[in-house]
């Protein structure tokens, strides 16, 4: 029997039975798009994560901190270690370390920088002037640091938002100016509130000047303000000086730097660094473990999406099979007639599977055409969802890689083809004398 | 004459559960190339099980089916497919038409499996139609036939193929006795033109003078077996 005979003749005995056909290509339809919508989504949301991070911040630079700031398994793993310190015997070695571009340590501290009668939480960090472009620090105004600045702070791009007014009752935008206010830092963080039976240390006040303002966008730097390290360091001290014994989160006790920033010629390294800097003893922090646990996230909520999507692929491969079957108990008569005159039992095989086939790769076209719908819908209204599902509205929610289209296509033929099977096997083995017997 | 078909010693026994049924007995038995026969028997005689043994619809129990040199009790039943394909037609009481194929359709679906390409398959489904007198019900379907008209078409592929051996299971059990002649002229007549082996299955004596043998089969035996005087081999 050639192909083309066959193919007509399956055709036809599909579109004999019309409905039947339609009925259990339907099923397929919703099966394919069940899952390439569900996977769709999957890619959507790895998308979404992606563009997440890159506005969070350099994706090749590790922090390194003191055992025990992230996460506490870690930390009593590093109990059993050798106490290390962030010194700058450390920050030497840190250089030293092969993909390792830029080194540079940070302090921190806390207090309050007051504008006017405005006044802001502030998490002061101390940077080398010298790295700050190394490290991804993007000027929006201004300038920044530059090595001998003395009281001089770059402010990060969301630092602005701070700012409030403690005697208004509602927030209102304060109306302020960070590049020509006059402005003051110091370490009391309850600055202007009173603590009642409470003995406030005299804090001093620093005179700050602004040099420059980040760009707005970064996670990482958005929420700091920048001074020079050792000017941050030297306030420091003073402070512990006026605290007295209340230093100020133990921090006197402590030797060395709170936190290293270490960079990484390219993101593909920046896992083995950061390994190697854990063996010293210390804590590594990337973007890049994050990136890796959204990665794993969304690995395992595109496999339970997909998982849904093919449950309901089953249940069309169950439907292609309930149809031969049923088709073959109707042409039962008709399949032994046409072995007696001369099918062989491979021709009835192909004819069978080609019907299954051709159901599955209906349903898989019709199927894709109508997940691009789906798409296409769920995109276009997906800035609404966007704020919803977190991923910040501007990415679609449902991405089909053309990859999925031809994967999804040549997947209902299999499925037709395996569901085909055991009818056309059935239909093979039928004795013919049984068949024509039948009235 | 050489021989075309023979059986040697052939049995045949159903198991119906428990019980078993003897369908043929021992039956042996040659067919020359070219001759008619008829088995005559009335029903539950096993003539139908012969006739279904010697298209290699089924195998004997025991014993040997020999046609041109190809022992069919042994062969796969994918080499009896292609074994059918290539020397037998099958007529049937009951036509077995499909329903949904035209009378062309049905005729040209042997040739189909055969691998003969459309136009070439059709021509010759239209010339053996007209041959049958269907020349004017070429796209009917089977629903819009008669029996007779049915019958014909049935014949029509039978023949088509110009196997050598046509095998034909009560063809008129269904018909009236002027369908019947009919229909019986229309089977000798090209199974003679086509020089071909004609293999008639009966219960009705009036068919069997269409042959040149009778073989009277009696609870799975041969009984006795009659050359037809009226028409003598040879003469015909």
């Amino acid at each position: 029997m050639s192909s083309i005979d066959l193919i007509r003749m399956g055709v036809k005995n599909l579109w004999r039975r019309k409905l039947r056909t339609f009925l259990t290509v339907l099923g397929v339809i919703i099966g394919t798009s069940s899952i390439i919508v569900m996977l769709s989504l999957g890619f959507g949301m790895s998308e979404a994560f992606k563009q997440q991070l890159a506005s969070m911040g350099s994706l090749n630079t590790i922090t390194v901190s003191k055992g025990g700031r992230y996460g506490g398994f870690e930390q009593s793993q590093d109990k059993k270690k050798k106490k290390v310190t962030l010194d700058d015997k450390a920050i030497a070695e840190f250089k030293k370390l092969d993909h390792v571009t830029a080194v540079t340590a940070m302090v921190e501290a806390r207090g309050t920088i007051v504008n006017g009668k405005y006044l802001a939480y502030a998490n002061i960090k101390g940077v080398d002037p010298k790295v700050m472009e190394e490290f991804d620090f993007k000027i929006g105004e201004g300038r920044l640091l530059h090595e001998g600045d003395d009281l001089s702070v770059v402010f990060g791009g969301g630092v602005k938002h701070y700012f409030y007014n403690p005697k208004s009752r509602t927030y209102r935008e304060p109306k302020i100016d960070l590049m020509k206010d006059r402005m003051f830092f110091t370490f009391d963080s309850n600055y202007g509130y009173d603590m009642p039976g409470e003995k406030k240390p005299k804090y001093k006040e620093y005179k700050i000047k602004t040099v420059g303002i980040l760009q707005e966008g970064d996670y990482e730097k958005d929420w700091n303000i920048y001074m020079p390290i050792n000017v941050v360091q030297k306030m420091m001290k003073e402070n512990e000086r006026i605290e007295g014994n209340k230093s100020q989160s133990g921090k006197r006790e402590e030797k060395g730097y709170q936190t290293v920033l270490v960079k990484v010629d390219e993101i593909n390294n920046v896992q083995t660094v950061q390994q190697t800097i854990k063996d010293m003893g210390h804590e590594a922090f990337s973007l890049n473990d994050w990136l890796n646990e959204m990665k794993k996230t969304a690995g395992i909520i595109q496999a339970v999406l997909g998982g849904i999507g093919g449950v309901s692929l089953l249940v069309a491969a169950i439907g292609i099979t309930n149809t031969m079957v049923m088709s073959i108990y109707e042409r039962t008569k008709e399949i032994g007639v046409m072995k007696v005159i001369g099918a062989s039992l491979k021709d009835i095989k192909r004819l069978f599977l080609f019907e299954s086939a051709m159901i599955g790769l209906l349903g898989g076209i019709a199927g894709v055409i109508f997940s691009e719908i789906l798409s296409f819908v769920a995109n276009k209204f997906s800035n609404q969802f966007g704020d919803f599902m977190g991923t910040g509205g501007a990415a679609k929610i449902s991405i089909i890689p053309v990859w999925l289209i031809f994967a999804a296509m040549g997947f209902s033929i299999v499925i037709g083809i395996m569901s085909g099977y055991y009818p056309a096997k059935r239909a093979m083995n039928l004795s013919a004398l049984e068949a024509i017997r039948t009235e | 004459m050489e021989d075309l078909i023979v059986l040697n010693n052939v049995r045949k026994v159903y198991k119906m559960g428990d019980e078993k049924i003897v369908a043929l007995n021992d039956i042996s038995l040659s067919i020359e190339k070219e001759e008619f026969i008829c088995l005559l028997g009335t029903s539950g005689s096993g003539k139908s099980t012969l006739l279904n043994m010697m298209a290699g619809l089924e195998k004997p129990t025991r014993g040997e089916i020999i046609i041109n040199k190809h022992h069919l009790e042994k062969m796969s039943e994918k080499d009896l497919a292609k074994f059918r394909q290539q020397y037998i037609g099958f007529v049937f009481q009951s036509y077995n038409l499909i329903p949904t194929l035209s009378a062309m359709e049905n005729v040209s679906l042997g040739l189909t499996f055969r691998g003969v390409p459309k136009s070439k398959r059709d021509k010759m489904a239209k010339e053996m139609l007209q041959a049958v007198g269907l020349g004017n019900r070429l796209h009917h379907k089977p629903s819009e036939m008669s029996g007779g008209q049915q019958q014909r078409v049935s014949i029509a592929r039978a023949f088509v193929g110009r196997p050598q051996i046509v095998f034909a299971d009560e063809p008129t059990g269904n018909l009236d006795t002027r369908t019947t002649l009919e229909i019986m002229n229309l089977i000798t007549g090209m199974a003679q033109e086509f020089n071909q082996t004609l293999i008639i299955v009966t219960h009705d004596v009036e068919i069997s003078d269409y042959t040149h043998r009778i073989v009277y089969v009696r609870d799975g035996n041969v009984e006795k077996i009659v050359e037809n005087e009226k028409l003598a081999k040879g003469e015909s």
